[in-house]
């Protein structure tokens, strides 16, 4: 089943006499329960795609449906409605507010939706231990390292078991073994909840972690990976052999 | 690029920044060139030689200047930090402070001088505006000239620079001070460092709210006789100023933090949007705003108290003149009285006249007296006032063994409560009538030549009356003993009356009412106009602190914004939460400062009129109002912030 379906959609920034077009007809599906990477040098208009999937920034042209929904045509406030009932986000910045503790930040997008208190505790308990913070619950953002702050937007992305959920270079800040931390729990998660994870990075070992890799180049797909059967080793070269075709950019490992 | 094109361009580019620091700057200068116009416009020397006015203004003008200073150094405080990231870039690419410095000085000089022209210009359009309110408020018929006055313009232009000199030093420590490291991070490490609350947190806050109970009890107690010397009446007040500003610096410190945490302890993590938006962030805020507050709900507090106390003085104006003279006119002598009628007769002016004999009768009160009264001269064993016979007044009759007493001021009862009844006794030369108290009544019967400007009058039997007028003591008389009053039927005839009055030239004992009470409106209207104006003063001054420090505020907070539209929050779900927010950070300073000087007023309104509600309530209603509008401001302001956070 598709869960999200891109047709043709371009972006551009500016006005008419110095228009920059970032995105120029793109197509994407993705399906229930995916776990997609999409990759590309920085200006590729990766993060670009992502804000318009996921319906912070609007598109000059081309559709996107989510769960049969133009999500296209809705209106400022319909696309509130719509992203605090079926879209999770984790931020490269974390984005938790600095003023509310674990728990409070956690809970936010149940408040929106006005879920029972009952309820909203005992999804909370379950996604943080799974993520391993539930001890953490009533310290403030700035008592926890990175890697904590990050598995707790990650807890706020996951505890209204959205449809989707996007993810913005959710390792970027991270050290490499709180990032391998973070993305074990992630895919497990995508495997134990069956929820659909879209996540844009430049970490070829990020990637590794998902079924598949998209990678944009100049506004536009350039290729495809997908996983399969394969080790995530293997599908690791696989993504830095096409990384280094597309961007000269050669990792060393 | 060199100095003169980056300031310039700095200029350009910086001047929605400050925006409302030239705001700032123009209503300062406009409000304190005004006043000083007015100070020196030769057509407020009426004003000023009637009734030392000259000193108030003076005084007046003082205080205008000290809050000025604060507020623009505040305002200039604020607009600097925001801009601590382009000093710290500027001084990165190897600026030396001192030089920096002198780019912002420049910038800065080009602003402050052109916004105090304008100022001046606006000030003095305003003045001319504020000179004709005046004259209204005091009932000086005038028509409202003005002149460009020099000095005006000197002295304001003097204060200013003085002011300019102390906003530039502050300025300098302040780059002085930073580190290039600490210029990139003002705008975090100002904010308080987000702790628990700890014990003693909670612990000052429990003595705030203590101590500001404490003062409003003692405030409470000061006129009710506990407090009898000069001295004594003197400490305690200190000690009310004293604990109820503390108390409330501690509240602010303490309390609404513990209070806020108890709210959102018991929500166990699950907060709604505006819970987050607002508790939260106040929670945080608050504290480190501690001492800013507190210098705002005090200014709030003694503004209110300051307007009430006047407005209560002017609107009791015409009352107290009744509480003097029950009639329009008092005469004291039937010479004067018929010579008066005459010129009245002449006119067709239609009037009544009231005749009474008052004698003075000492009483024996001491078994009607609720407390002791060393800290009067009276001694209730003898008390000398005026007795009236019961057939003088229209509605009473009373019998032989009766008394009651009548226009009982409002300032006496407090010092000298009287019980509900009990015996009292009529001392006469020789004979002692003794004689039952039944009750008190509120209208005043006579004027106050005879009342000693209010003590209460006897109303008693005509044979009583009888009898202590044979049996009068000529010691504690009266020069007269007849009080005539005469009463004008049309009210509007009460100014020609009071022409032929005034033209009559009699003698200080006979007494208009309608002159009585002008004079009075005079005399507090002046006041009234100076505490209006330095009123309005903190008032404004007071609004733009607390909406400055809501634009830093939201400014600061725009990335939590951000986060909450992308989770899925409406423009008008942060709103409303922003609304809350507000309501707190606006309501809480007000409503302590309305209760400060609620207290405040009740403890000392006898002292200035007759009616204390409706004044009052007319001020804080109308300071609420005003006030409110700043609140207003900042939620449209949070509006733009909001819906550009996404």
């Amino acid at each position: 089943m598709n869960i999200l379906e891109a047709n043709k959609i371009a972006k551009s920034f500016g006005n008419k006499s110095n228009k920059e077009e970032v995105l120029k007809g793109i197509d994407i599906t993705i399906k229930k329960g995916e776990f997609v990477s999409i990759m590309g040098a920085s200006g590729s208009g990766k993060t670009t795609l992502l804000n318009v999937l996921s319906s912070i920034d609007k598109v000059s042209f081309g559709t996107i449906k989510i769960n049969n929904l133009e999500m296209t045509k809705l209106k400022e406030k319909q696309l509130a409605e719509f992203r605090k009932k079926y879209l999770g986000f984790i931020f490269q910045e974390y984005n938790l507010l600095d003023t509310l503790t674990v728990k409070e930040n956690i809970l936010l997008p149940l408040s929106i939706t006005k879920t029972p208190k009952k309820e909203a505790n005992q999804k909370f308990k379950e996604v943080a231990t799974e993520l391993g913070i539930y001890d953490l619950k009533d310290k403030y953002p700035n008592e926890i390292s990175g890697g904590q702050k990050q598995r707790t937007s990650a807890a706020r992305a996951f505890i209204h078991e959205p449809s989707i959920i996007f993810a913005d270079e959710p390792t970027g800040a991270l050290d490499s073994k709180s990032a391998s931390d973070l993305l074990n729990k992630l895919s497990d998660l995508n495997q134990k909840r069956n929820s659909t994870i879209i996540m844009v990075t430049h970490d070829p070992i990020a990637a590794s972690y998902c079924n598949r890799v998209i990678f944009i180049k100049d506004g536009q797909i350039y290729t495809q990976l997908n996983r399969g059967e394969q080790e995530r080793q293997s599908f690791l070269s696989d993504i830095m052999k096409t990384q280094g075709v597309l961007g000269g950019v050669h990792y060393e490992h | 690029m060199n100095i003169n094109q980056l300031i310039f361009q700095n200029l350009k580019k910086n001047l929605k920044n400050y925006y409302l620091y030239v705001f700032a700057l123009v209503f300062s200068v406009a409000l304190y060139f005004a006043f000083v116009t007015l100070q020196y416009d030769p057509s407020m020397d009426e004003v000023k030689g009637s009734i030392k006015g000259a000193a108030a203004i003076k005084t007046a003008s003082i205080l205008l200047v000290l809050i000025v200073s604060i507020f623009l150094l505040y305002a200039n405080n604020i607009f600097i930090k925001r801009r601590s990231k382009e000093v710290g870039l500027l001084q990165l690419i190897g600026m030396t402070k001192n030089k920096i410095f002198r780019i912002l000085s420049v910038e800065n000089l080009i602003l402050y001088f052109i916004s105090l022209f304008i100022g001046i210009f606006v000030g003095f359009s305003f003045s001319k505006l504020i000179i004709m309110v005046l004259f209204k408020t005091i009932d000086v018929e005038d028509i409202a000239q003005l002149h460009f006055s020099n000095q005006a313009f000197i002295q304001t232009i003097i204060v200013f620079c003085v002011i300019y000199l102390f906003i530039m030093i502050t300025n300098y420590t302040f780059i002085k001070r930073q580190t290039i490291l600490s210029l990139f991070r003002v705008t975090s490490s100002t904010e308080g460092k987000i702790k628990k609350t700890s014990f003693f947190e909670m612990l000052i806050g429990i003595v705030g709210i203590a101590l500001i109970l404490l003062g409003y009890y003692v405030s409470s107690k000061l006129f009710g006789g506990d407090f009898t010397s000069m001295n004594e009446l003197f400490l305690a007040m200190s000690f009310i100023l004293g604990s109820v500003i503390i108390g409330t610096f501690f509240f602010y410190k303490g309390s609404v933090r513990f209070i806020s945490n108890i709210i959102r302890k018991s929500k166990g993590g699950y907060l709604n949007i505006n819970e987050v938006l607002s508790l939260s962030s106040i929670m945080f805020r608050m504290k480190s705003n501690a001492l800013l507050l507190t210098i705002i709900t005090t200014v709030s507090a003694l503004a209110i108290g300051l307007l009430s106390l006047s407005y209560i003085a002017y609107y009791s104006a015409e009352k107290s003149a009744v509480k003097n003279v029950p009639a329009n006119f008092s005469m004291t002598n039937i010479e004067d009285a018929e010579k008066f009628k005459l010129a009245l007769h002449e006119k067709n002016i239609a009037f009544s006249e009231t005749v009474i004999d008052v004698i003075q009768v000492n009483i024996d009160a001491r078994q009607i007296l609720d407390s002791n009264l060393s800290q009067l001269s009276i001694d209730p064993d003898s008390m000398t006032i005026s007795v009236i016979s019961d057939q003088d007044i229209e509605d009473i009759d009373m019998s032989a063994d009766e008394t009651i007493l009548t226009g009982y001021d409002d300032f006496l009862s407090k010092f000298m409560p009287l019980k509900k009844s009990g015996p009292i006794k009529l001392l006469g030369e020789n004979e002692v009538i003794p004689q039952q108290y039944v009750g008190l009544r509120n209208d005043y019967v006579i004027s106050y030549n005879f009342t000693d400007g209010g003590l209460p009058v006897a109303i008693v039997d005509e044979t009583v009356y009888q009898r202590l007028q044979q049996d009068i003591n000529p010691t504690i008389q009266k020069p007269t003993s007849l009080y005539i009053g005469v009463d004008i039927k049309d009210d509007n005839q009460i100014k020609v009356a009071n022409e032929i009055f005034l033209a009559s030239n009699f003698s200080d004992d006979n007494v208009s009412r309608f002159e009585m009470s002008s004079n009075q409106k005079t005399n507090m209207g002046l006041m009234m106009f100076i505490v209006g104006f330095l009123g309005l003063t903190f008032l404004i001054t007071s609004g733009c602190i607390l909406y400055f420090k809501q634009m830093d505020e939201s400014e600061d907070e725009r990335p939590s914004y951000t986060i909450l539209r992308k989770l899925g929050y409406t423009e008008g779900d942060l709103l409303r939460g922003i609304q809350t927010k507000q309501l707190y950070n606006f309501g809480i300073p007000l409503i302590i400062g309305l209760f400060h000087s609620y207290f405040a007023v009740q403890s000392g309104w006898f002292l200035f009129g007759t009616e204390v509600w409706t004044p009052m309530i007319m001020v804080m209603v109308l300071y609420t109002v005003l006030y409110s509008i700043f609140g207003i401001l900042s939620v449209l302001y949070y509006k733009k912030v909001i819906k550009a956070a996404l």
